[in-house]
């Protein structure tokens, strides 16, 4: 959900943007939409989908994340043209990187559990086990390799919303915010194949 | 007369379409960052 407010804070600085400038909100057509359709069905049954997230096995889950990205990745590579995805696209190799080097999940350690102070006792959660039906997985900082690259930055405590999340989490929320500001921006080129929201 | 229709009905079929490609585009976008990102956020 952390990253849904990021696209909610890009819509309203993008239409703001648009409005004070007087401009259409235009959010560039995107190539190949039908790959991030592919690539998100695995995960939705693997992590979204409480009937089936459930039942699916670790090492499942672990396959479903890894090719999934894989496939996001390559739709991060049509769209390049758009250089917020030049953003968006290294937050995910970092975030892939890390996750295919700790086994196919995204590492994170008990400190960082502690940290967001869950409702949930953290201890019933062993080493190398999967953080519920989360995407990530329970480790050590010795265990971890590129920790730098996991979950481990917490939100504020004052902010209303707990959560982890890694350097790559925050390449794609800014990308992501900065693909809709920039929609709200002047149009050197107006192309005819773009999406007017206004 | 038919022809103000006509241009009419042409206008709003295209704000229809440009509709549609936002919010596909907006419903890409979401399905990306939700797909690329894994922050651990304790619903699980």
């Amino acid at each position: 959900m952390i990253l849904l407010l990021a696209i909610l804070v890009g819509l309203l600085v993008g239409a703001v943007r648009a409005w004070i400038g007087k401009r259409s909100f235009l959010i560039p057509d995107l190539h190949a939409t039908w790959l991030v359709l592919i690539a998100f069905i695995p995960q939705w049954g693997a992590f979204y989908l409480p009937i089936t997230r459930r039942l699916i096995t670790t090492e499942f889950a672990a396959v479903a994340l890894v090719s999934s990205q894989a496939i996001l990745l390559l739709f991060a590579w049509f769209n390049r043209k758009h250089s917020a995805f030049w953003m968006l696209g290294l937050g995910l190799i970092l975030n892939l990187t890390v996750i295919i080097l700790n086994g196919g999940l995204m590492p994170i350690s008990r400190e960082t559990l502690t940290k967001l102070k869950l409702d949930a006792p953290i201890t019933d959660w062993q080493l190398g086990s999967r953080v519920g039906n989360s995407k990530d997985i329970l480790l050590s900082p010795a265990q971890t390799r590129l920790g730098w690259l996991s979950d481990r930055f917490v939100l504020p405590s004052w902010f209303p919303y707990k959560a982890a999340f890694s350097l790559g989490d925050l390449l794609i929320a800014l990308g992501a915010v900065w693909l809709l500001w920039k929609s709200g921006g002047p149009k050197l080129n107006k192309l005819p194949n773009q999406s007017l929201l206004s | 007369m038919k022809s103000q229709l006509f241009n009419m009905s042409v206008k709003a079929s295209r704000l229809n379409q440009q509709h549609v490609r936002a919010a596909l585009a907006i419903g890409t976008l979401i399905l990306f960052v939700l797909g690329a990102g894994a922050p651990y956020t304790g619903n699980h």
